[in-house]
């Protein structure tokens, strides 16, 4: 896989500048903590990245998670392989998945603690449920990279940390937006803190403590 | 991937159009005038007869207007129909070659009544009464001869104008058993229709005789008649048109002959209608 | 007092519907329909079953052109849908959509015959136009995320089936499915106009005054309607769909010359055909505008604009009849039933029966419009109100019907009825085709004369008046900051 790398990068709403221009580079390997406060930019820097490297066959699993609730779980994860196989073969999974294909998902929804849910609605899930329903999807894709906007937002501890090592392992290239400034320092490489649009700290995760980054919030 | 979606309805379209690549069936039809009941059934023993006589399989086709019966005729969906008069010349004027071949027996001299309600207090008079004039008055359907064309004629060479200026509300109730019923409910005042339609409306006891009444009757007129599409006897053998004439004229079971109704069939030819269609051009219904 | 712009609306409407009362012509003319309508009425509660020959064929065919054409104009109407964001696209709807489903099978008659092509395709072609407008709707109010994350490479349709039209697939199920309850009152309909389906059999059976015939088939239709929930089932579907085609029945052969000949002869303006060029074409089309289309466009705006604001009258009379904040149970059953009735029929045989009892003027098409429309409409809203909570000590009667109800139903009442407005205007003119000189009467009178040029004229103009009452009315609706969900609006 080739880098991945932004330029000169702008985002606004609008006439208003919100983001950069700023520029980042991501080599292959590397897991990439966003962190700041809400509304600095973690998301508009996450989906600009998407929008960029989307050719490149990058996951995403955004904020809004991103689920079909009409469809069953099943089904939300397996779009995450709906470019690997021809229309026709999609649309028959849509009235009768393949059995193959359930093969495949069954063991990831069961690390993830939902197999039981299979072939529930997304949309009856509980928000942990369906977090992991997102997660399951960006898993089944196996993308180059991954792009996470808090990807374990709604789980508690024991749950976060299933998630976080299934995530990581499928992925030794990604970008996660997090909050939870412990398990973004275990989980990745490199820290970048956003503040107000622009870069404010860049910085390999081994040279940082928790309280170091509490300056950007 | 959009293509095979596309496919889908055409694909419904040749199944729909599937059931129609059918050997050379002789199909014919007839205008609705009186009973339109058991339309079908009725007219399945005429075509059984037709059949037999003609040595081809015949076919019936119930239809339920006059531009339907004309409209099929032209389109050569079938290749005879019994026309009332106008519907008759219309019908040939766009086939050319199309003959009219015979008539019922009362066809030669057919006449229309002119109905009354009897809250107007009309009597039957040997002419119109200028007392119509202001009076609510129904025509038949819009392309009927005995119901339409040949009334509306004889009130414009009555009065000299037509008929929305003549009555302070005209209307076509579509048949002929409509008409009856509208007058005799009050709806309209007047009404025009076939004769044998209104005799009978009132031998089945619909019409209360107390409450219309025939005012006046048209002078006769040449009116239903069989018409018979120029090619078919090159589509079914050589004499083909003189056989259908001649099984047509040798009906003589009452009980095929009630459908239309007729008490039996004489010869026709199209110059028997050309007053029809000088009528039809008059009155702007043909364009010439 | 300064009156809200919702309520000067209202007045304006009332006020232009009493100034075409001045115009329109409602006198009752009939002195004597009491023998007439009591053998109607008797036919009614006496039906005679056995009087039906072919009823079961004719239900088979209702049933057979109502599945096909529903489902070619709902395969046809998702493929426009997905490309409703041009122009094109959605001028081209809106003009298949405003000519009546009548009058498409007045068209294919003329060169299909009474073949079921003419049936189908007179139910597919409008309905194509309704679902990729409602269609289009329902996707684009889908949420877009899950789009956003589907992998690079992903195939247009795949990306399309399992997010938008999978989000979607609910609410499009529920609008098919009710469309496909008034498919059957089209291909019922469709009958008046010959093909062989129930108003076929119900339109002869008027005719003939064989009024226990007519009992019998209203009560099989009303059976057949009122059962739709028992008998069509997610599962049933495929097979239908399947057997459908199959069960259209024959028909007189297609010939494709006459097809040719409709487009290049047929509905060519008698000056052209006849070779006069342009010079005759100026006198021949404004004689047809002076003395059809003119006064056939007048009736039809005054008839309709009566029409509209006497179903919101009784829309707003009715409703309670099924509001939860006004009646029983029992009360409300007999309420359901009769605003069954009332929506199920359809307006044309309305009109018909009134035109027996009053005789013809405008009367029988305004009353038969309003009750139709106005079942449809209260229907509608004694749903909504059902939805609404009232506080423990609310008013009852008639204060809490004009202080706690209606202020909270105006906006959505006024909303559907502005919908409506459309349809009205389009069985409006339909209705001429029963003698009522609406702009349908001088088309029927047209093709009934076999003078197609001058019915396609006036079927463009009776399209372009319904595409320009469906702009005003959107019109209004957004002045009025009115919003509503089109998708339960009624046939």
């Amino acid at each position: 896989m080739s880098q991945l790398a932004l330029h000169d990068a702008t985002a606004s709403y609008g006439d208003r500048a919100v983001l950069g221009p700023l520029d980042l580079t991501l080599a292959p390997g590397e897991r990439v903590a966003l962190v700041g406060k809400s509304g600095a930019g973690k998301s508009t820097l996450l989906s600009l990245m998407h929008t960029h490297w989307r050719q490149q066959g990058v996951a995403l699993m955004p904020q809004e998670l991103g689920l079909v609730p009409t469809l069953t779980v099943f089904h939300n994860v397996f779009i995450g392989r709906l470019h690997t196989h021809p229309g026709w073969y999609n649309l028959i999974t849509l009235a009768r998945p393949f059995r193959r294909d359930v093969e495949a998902v069954m063991p990831l929804l069961a690390r993830l603690g939902i197999a039981d849910k299979c072939w529930s609605p997304a949309g009856e899930l509980s928000g942990g449920q369906r977090q992991r329903v997102a997660a399951g999807r960006a898993l089944f894709q196996a993308g180059a990279a991954l792009l996470a906007d808090e990807p374990v937002s709604a789980l508690d501890g024991p749950q976060a940390e299933v998630v976080m090592t299934a995530l990581t392992e499928a992925y030794p290239t990604a970008v996660l937006a997090m909050h939870d400034l412990d398990l973004a320092l275990r989980f990745c490489d490199r820290v970048i803190g956003i503040s107000d649009g622009a870069i404010a700290i860049d910085q390999p995760s081994l040279r940082l403590s928790a309280g170091d980054l509490l300056a950007l919030y | 991937m959009l293509r095979r979606l596309a496919f889908a309805p055409a694909l419904a379209l040749a199944l729909l159009a599937a059931p129609l690549a059918q050997a050379a069936t002789f199909v014919f039809t007839a205008i609705p005038d009186e009973d339109e009941t058991r339309l079908q059934e009725r007219f399945q023993k005429v075509a059984d007869y037709l059949s037999e006589e003609l040595d081809v399989e015949v076919r019936f086709i119930p239809v339920n207007s006059y531009a339907a019966a004309v409209t099929a005729f032209r389109n050569d969906q079938v290749q005879l129909a019994w026309f009332g008069g106008l519907s008759g010349v219309q019908a040939r004027e766009r086939v050319p070659g199309s003959q009219a071949i015979a008539q019922g027996v009362e066809d030669a001299a057919f006449t229309t009544y002119f109905i009354a309600h009897r809250s107007t207090g009309l009597e039957p008079a040997d002419t119109l009464p200028e007392e119509i004039r202001g009076m609510t008055f129904t025509f038949g359907s819009m392309g009927s001869t005995s119901g339409r064309l040949m009334p509306e004629y004889y009130l414009r060479e009555r009065f000299g104008v037509a008929p929305d200026e003549l009555f302070s509300r005209v209307g076509y109730s579509g048949n002929h058993s409509r008409t009856a019923s509208l007058v005799a409910s009050g709806a309209y005042q007047l009404g025009a229709l076939n004769y044998t339609a209104w005799e009978n409306e009132v031998e089945a006891g619909n019409i209360d005789p107390e409450a219309v009444r025939v005012i006046w009757q048209t002078p006769t007129y040449p009116d239903y008649q069989w018409s018979i599409r120029g090619d078919v006897d090159a589509r079914y053998g050589e004499g083909f048109t003189d056989r259908v004439r001649q099984a047509l004229l040798d009906m003589d079971d009452p009980e095929l002959l009630a459908s239309f109704p007729r008490e039996g069939f004489i010869p026709a030819s199209n110059e028997d209608y050309a007053p029809i269609r000088e009528t039809g051009i008059a009155l702007g219904l043909i364009d010439e | 007092m300064r009156y809200s712009p919702t309520v000067r609306t209202t007045l304006g409407f009332i006020a232009l519907a009493l100034l075409c009362l001045w115009f329109a012509d409602l006198s009752i003319t009939t002195v004597d329909p009491w023998r007439e309508l009591t053998r109607l009425f008797l036919g009614l509660v006496q039906p005679d079953f056995a009087a039906v020959d072919f009823v079961g064929v004719a239900i088979l065919r209702t049933l057979a052109f109502a599945f096909t054409g529903v489902a070619l104009g709902a395969g046809a109407g998702l493929l426009l849908a997905l490309a409703f964001r041009y122009r094109l696209t959605r001028t081209l709807c809106a003009f298949v959509r405003a000519i009546h489903e009548l009058f498409w099978a007045l068209i294919f008659l003329q060169f299909f015959g009474l073949h079921p092509l003419t049936g189908v395709l007179a139910i597919a072609i409008p309905y194509a136009g309704i679902f990729a407008k409602v269609y289009a709707e329902i996707l684009d109010e889908t949420d877009p995320h899950p789009a956003r994350t589907l992998p690079h490479g992903t195939g247009w349709v795949s990306g399309l089936a399992f997010t938008r039209i999978s989000q979607a697939w609910p609410h499009l199920v529920s609008y098919t499915s009710y469309r496909l309850e008034c498919g059957l009152r089209s291909s019922a309909v469709l009958g008046f106009v010959g093909l062989p389906t129930l108003g076929y059999y119900l339109e002869s059976s008027f005719a003939q005054g064989r009024y226990g015939s007519v009992g019998a088939l209203l009560i099989l239709f009303y059976l057949l309607i009122a059962t739709i929930r028992l008998w069509v089932r997610p599962r049933l579907l495929p097979f239908y769909l399947i057997a459908a085609p199959f069960l259209l029945g024959g028909g007189m052969p297609i010939m494709w010359d006459n097809v040719a000949r409709f487009f290049t002869e047929d509905i060519i303006p008698a000056p052209l055909r006849r070779g006069e060029g342009a010079s005759g074409l100026g006198p021949w089309l404004s004689d047809l505008i002076l003395h059809q289309a003119l006064p056939g466009l007048w009736n039809t705006l005054v008839l309709t604009q009566i029409a509209l604001v006497l179903t919101g009258a009784l829309a707003m009379l009715l409703f309670p009849l099924i509001s939860r904040h006004f009646t029983g149970r029992l009360g409300g059953t007999a309420g359901h039933l009769l605003l069954v009735i009332l929506r199920s029929t359809p307006e044309y045989l309305l009109a018909f029966i009134l035109l027996q009892l009053w005789g013809p003027s405008m009367l029988p098409a305004v009353v038969a419009l309003a009750l139709h429309n106005g079942g449809i409409i209260g229907h509608l809203l004694g749903q909504r109100s059902n939805q609404i909570t009232l506080r423990a000590d609310a008013p009852s009667g008639l204060n809490r019907y004009a202080y706690e109800i209606v202020p909270r139903l105006y906006g959505p009442f006024l909303a559907l009825l502005f919908y409506r407005w459309e349809i009205i205007m389009r069985e409006t003119a339909i209705l001429g085709i029963l003698g009522i000189a609406t702009l349908g009467f001088f088309v029927n009178s047209a093709i009934q004369e076999i003078r197609f040029d001058r019915a396609m004229v006036l079927i463009l103009i009776t399209a372009l008046l319904n595409i320009a009452v469906d702009i005003l009315a959107r019109r209004l609706r957004a002045h009025l900051r009115l919003r509503h969900s089109v998708q339960a609006q009624g046939c």
